[in-house]
């Protein structure tokens, strides 16, 4: 069985994604692309902010930045701010580069560990000194990396025009029964509210949360994670902007959850995450009101979510791609980028017509690492903590580890080593800015740290990055917003 | 802290790991201790070794200069490995040092071939690979940095007499023997004039004795790997080397040849079981340390994973172990250094083993029992989950700490003539005549290249290599 006909079941970021992705990857050949979605249905809009990865599907779509900032309203991003996660009053930065440079042949952090008087770890990147400062330009051969905050309903939409251009057919509707094929347990069809009956040999399911065809029709099952990341509700929030357009997602952590604050162009997206278990909802939402820096443009966007993953992403002819697959907080901005990468693997894996089981085995094993690492780097924040002002903080900072964290951890405190890995999303420099910004501080540095001239070294370093990070642009002026 | 590092054996692995800590500690003081007999430090397969490209950088970084190197090693340049009688008795293959094809976008180059393959064009992967055609037609010249030129898609290893290369090594260590090994017993080494030697650290470079690490664990691979006779040889030979190895397979084994100037280096590997045993024959078992780091005592180089050289890789792994090791060097006693270093160095050994089994697995040789056994015995998991992969779609998953990368895999495989059942589906959407014509402009601009770089011989004169 060929795939022919791929249905995308579902019309948010996810949905959108994926069928712009596979119009461009299939343009000139004779797949037909429907996307059904019902405009009864909301979208949840997840990840307005991301990680750099973004521009590298942008990029393959052939989209140009310019055009893609003004019609999404986005703005830049040099990193994530992380307020008051180690103790109270703490912030720090994780960028998308690396901190400094090796001297002597010994890693940089090693080197800033057991020098004296090197200043503060973020003295080194420049793209957080950037970020500091309100400005930002892009790298030019500069070792640092950017990504996007964008509306991602308004990126839904660019995208809706891009694959409807390339010759995906939309279809309102709202999805009320699957067909499954009695031998193979495939689906055959969805019919709609109208009564009609859309076919395809591929469905690609970007319900959302419900999980329409992975989990409603073929109850696939789910991975729960809760045990390690207890927060399981949202409240959203638009407000005007006010003051300097920060380069920067903000996540400050409160007392049984965190808030996001993601400035756009045209208004600053909020949001707290919190856990049911240690907050009412009304609290939530009072907190989330007394931290807004600007009058709110909405109402307030109430979510539920159950942390984990569908136990296979990719079942018979159906492959989950967003919110259906599974559910990582977007603390580190990952919902979009975990989108990416399942588009990415299904188009390497694209079933061709004998259906080897072997493609969707691989998917699953790959998409299952990438949701682990990043679940990994994401239990981390919460674990590394020395918060103790909360009943929230006292269970994260003394809750059982997964295993594949847990040496990871004792490794960097130990002896100041981040475990290196070859597939996943988040590289030794992103678990330093989070080790280092939470205060993990190894006991013992690398033995060879801190030789003659390395004090010299750094306070060159530090110079030239203040100084290169002064030159940059204000962030509006970059995004060509004010003269 | 480390304040003094005892070596023992004083070989290739012995003065390399003295080089490098050298380097990496300068304040420590470090012994080499010398054992008897050949230097078998990267098990005793003659007396050529092999390099993988990186090798030229590690060298430079550490104040060895290659050309130096190369007159003091009667060495030569690599561009690959060539594999005659693996894939069947009269077939043979190419495995380069570079890149093979170019991809389109994001779409691999061996998935156009299968496609090209379907429609019933005839190829060879090694014939898009400059490497191997340099090999073939006997050129050599170093690769360009420029990025977009051609000569910038493939590396170099290099051919080296190990004793040279040893004593090269030593040289730019600066140190000389601390005297001859005679036991090691509660933390000491006993030389033979009767002296004590301690150290904070030691590391076993004894090769397959060794004579340090004999307690750490061994995890045999003789199920997957029946190859356990050595037979070290050494064949004088005049004239311009040709730029590559070469791995002949015969009934019961292979031949490893290394050309060097002035004759070749090799070793004749068989499995005892099918072959009556040949004069100077040196038995050893495939394998690794279950715990190459254990207490204070690190092995290296075939003390800690003896596996039969079939592609350069026994320098690599040498290398990389020195890397992590000085990464890891203990900062505090009882730290986690040691566990990290295992966990590491086995998951990197356990794929080049996998590496080594897929030569013999997919191998093409017919009224053979050795190799008729090595097709139908089952493989480690990791390395079957590969093989699926492969001959279901050409696809090549890479774990953490792969040596190689997904094309050398392929290059083998494709060598071994396995073919995927079917092709990526994205290769289908490219129209044939922009795959052909993709196709030949690669062959066009690789013969063009090809054509105006000089022979090895001419290299190898220039640099004052060759009379």
């Amino acid at each position: 069985m060929l795939v022919g006909r791929i249905l995308v079941v579902g019309g948010g970021t996810a949905g959108w994604m994926a069928a712009a992705a596979l119009a461009h990857k299939f343009a000139g050949t004779r797949l037909a692309i429907t996307l059904v979605e019902s405009a009864e249905i909301g979208t949840v809009g997840v990840g307005e902010a991301t990680i750099p990865h973004i521009r590298h599907f942008n990029a393959t779509l052939g989209i140009d930045e310019a055009d893609f900032l003004a019609a999404t309203k986005g703005t830049y991003k040099l990193g994530i701010e992380f307020v008051d996660w180690g103790r109270k009053g703490d912030s720090y930065i994780h960028p998308f580069a690396a901190f400094g440079e090796s001297v002597d042949g010994v890693p940089f952090h090693h080197q800033w560990l057991a020098t004296e008087g090197a200043g503060a770890f973020e003295d080194y990147s420049l793209p957080i000194q950037a970020a500091r400062r309100g400005r930002f330009r892009r790298p030019d051969g500069d070792p640092f990396n950017y990504a996007y905050q964008f509306d991602a309903g308004l990126y839904a939409k660019y995208l809706r025009a891009y694959a409807e251009a390339r010759g995906v057919v939309r279809r309102e509707g709202k999805v009320v029964d699957v067909a499954l094929d009695g031998e193979s347990g495939f689906v055959r069809s969805v019919t709609l509210e109208s009564g009609e009956t859309l076919e395809a040999e591929l469905f690609v399911d970007c319900s959302g949360f419900r999980g329409l065809l992975i989990e409603q029709a073929l109850h696939t099952g789910y991975e729960q994670w809760t045990h390690w990341l207890p927060c399981d509700r949202a409240i959203a929030i638009p407000c005007a902007n006010s003051g300097p357009l920060a380069p920067l997602t903000r996540a400050a952590a409160k007392q049984s959850g965190w808030c996001w604050r993601i400035p756009l162009q045209h208004r600053t997206g909020n949001g707290h995450v919190y856990s049911s278990g240690f907050i009412s909802d009304d609290e939530a939402l009072e907190m989330l009101l007394a931290q807004l820096p600007a009058e709110p443009l909405a109402d307030p966007n109430k979510l539920r979510f159950v942390t984990g993953k569908r136990k296979r992403q990719w079942v018979g002819n159906t492959v989950a791609i967003g919110l259906s697959s599974g559910f990582l907080e977007p603390l580190e901005s990952t919902s979009i980028h975990l989108i990416q990468v399942a588009i990415g693997k299904l188009l390497d894996l694209f079933p061709t017509g004998d259906w080897d089981p072997l493609d969707a085995a691989e998917f699953n094993r790959a998409m299952a690492l990438e949701y682990e690492r990043v679940r990994d780097f994401l239990i981390l924040h919460y674990h590394a903590t020395q918060r103790d002002d909360s009943e929230f903080w006292r269970h994260c900072r003394n809750m059982a580890l997964p295993d594949s964290l847990a040496y990871k951890l004792e490794l960097f405190r130990e002896r100041g080593v981040v475990v290196q890995y070859r597939e996943g999303t988040f590289l030794e420099p992103s678990w330093l800015a989070v080790y280092l910004g939470q205060h993990v501080v190894p006991r013992h540095p690398d033995p060879r740290a801190g030789g003659e001239g390395v004090a010299a070294a750094l306070a060159a370093m530090r110079a030239d990055i203040a100084a290169a990070a002064g030159a940059m642009p204000r962030h509006e002026a970059a995004l060509g917003m004010v003269a | 802290m480390i304040r003094s590092i005892g070596i023992v054996g004083a070989g290739v692995a012995g003065w390399m790991a003295a080089l490098a800590l050298r380097r990496a500690l300068p304040g420590a003081g470090i012994s080499v201790v010398e054992t008897e007999g050949p230097d078998w430090s990267l098990g005793p397969f003659g007396p050529g070794e092999t390099s993988l490209p990186g090798f030229e950088a590690w060298l430079a970084d550490h104040g060895v200069e290659e050309g130096a190197l190369l007159r003091a090693a009667r060495g030569s340049f690599s561009l690959g490995t060539a594999f005659s009688g693996w894939a069947g008795q009269e077939a043979d293959w190419f495995l380069p040092f570079g890149t093979i094809g170019a991809p389109i976008g994001t779409i691999a180059f061996h998935q156009f071939a299968a496609r090209m393959r379907a429609g019933g064009q005839a190829l060879r992967l090694a014939d898009f690979s400059l490497a191997a055609i340099a090999a073939a037609s006997g050129r050599f010249a170093r690769p360009s940095p420029d990025p977009r030129s051609v000569l910038s898609s493939y590396g170099y290893g290099l051919h080296l007499d190990r004793a040279g290369l040893a004593e090269t090594l030593r040289l730019a260590s600066g140190l000389q023997p601390a005297g001859g090994f005679r036991a090691f017993e509660d933390d000491i080494v006993k030389l033979q004039d009767g002296t004590c030697l301690a150290a904070d650290l030691w590391l076993d470079c004894s090769g397959p004795a060794a004579l340090l690490a004999g307690d750490h664990g061994w995890e045999s691979w003789a199920e997957w790997l029946p190859v356990d006779r050595a037979v070290e040889t050494w064949n004088a030979v005049e004239g311009v080397p040709p730029p590559y190895a070469h791995a002949g397979a015969f009934e019961a084994g292979w031949q490893r040849t290394v050309p060097l100037i002035g004759g070749q280096g090799g070793a004749l590997l068989y499995a005892s079981a099918f072959l009556p045993d040949q004069p100077g024959a040196v038995p050893f078992g495939q394998g690794r340390r279950t715990r190459a780091w254990t207490g204070n005592v690190v092995a290296l180089g075939a003390a800690a994973t003896l596996v039969e050289p079939l592609h350069g890789y026994n320098l690599a792994l040498l290398q990389n172990a020195l890397t992590r090791l000085i990464g890891l060097l203990p900062a505090a006693p009882g730290g986690p250094e040691p566990a990290e270093y295992n966990r590491l160095a086995a998951s990197e050994a356990d794929r080049v083993r996998d590496f080594a089994i897929l030569h013999y697995k997919t191998n093409g040789r017919t009224g053979e029992p050795l190799w008729h056994q090595a097709r139908a015995a089952p493989v480690p998991e990791t390395l079957a989950h590969k093989l699926d992969l492969y001959a279901s779609r050409g696809r090549l998953p890479v774990y953490d700490e792969e040596l190689f990368d997904p094309e050398e895999w392929i290059a083998v495989l494709d060598g071994q003539g396995v073919r995927p059942r079917r092709h990526d589906a994205l290769a289908d959407a490219i129209p044939e005549p922009q795959l052909r014509a993709h196709a030949a402009r690669i062959r066009e601009v690789i013969i063009d290249a090809v054509r105006r770089m000089p022979h090895h011989g001419a290299t190898l004169r220039e640099e004052g290599l060759l009379p």
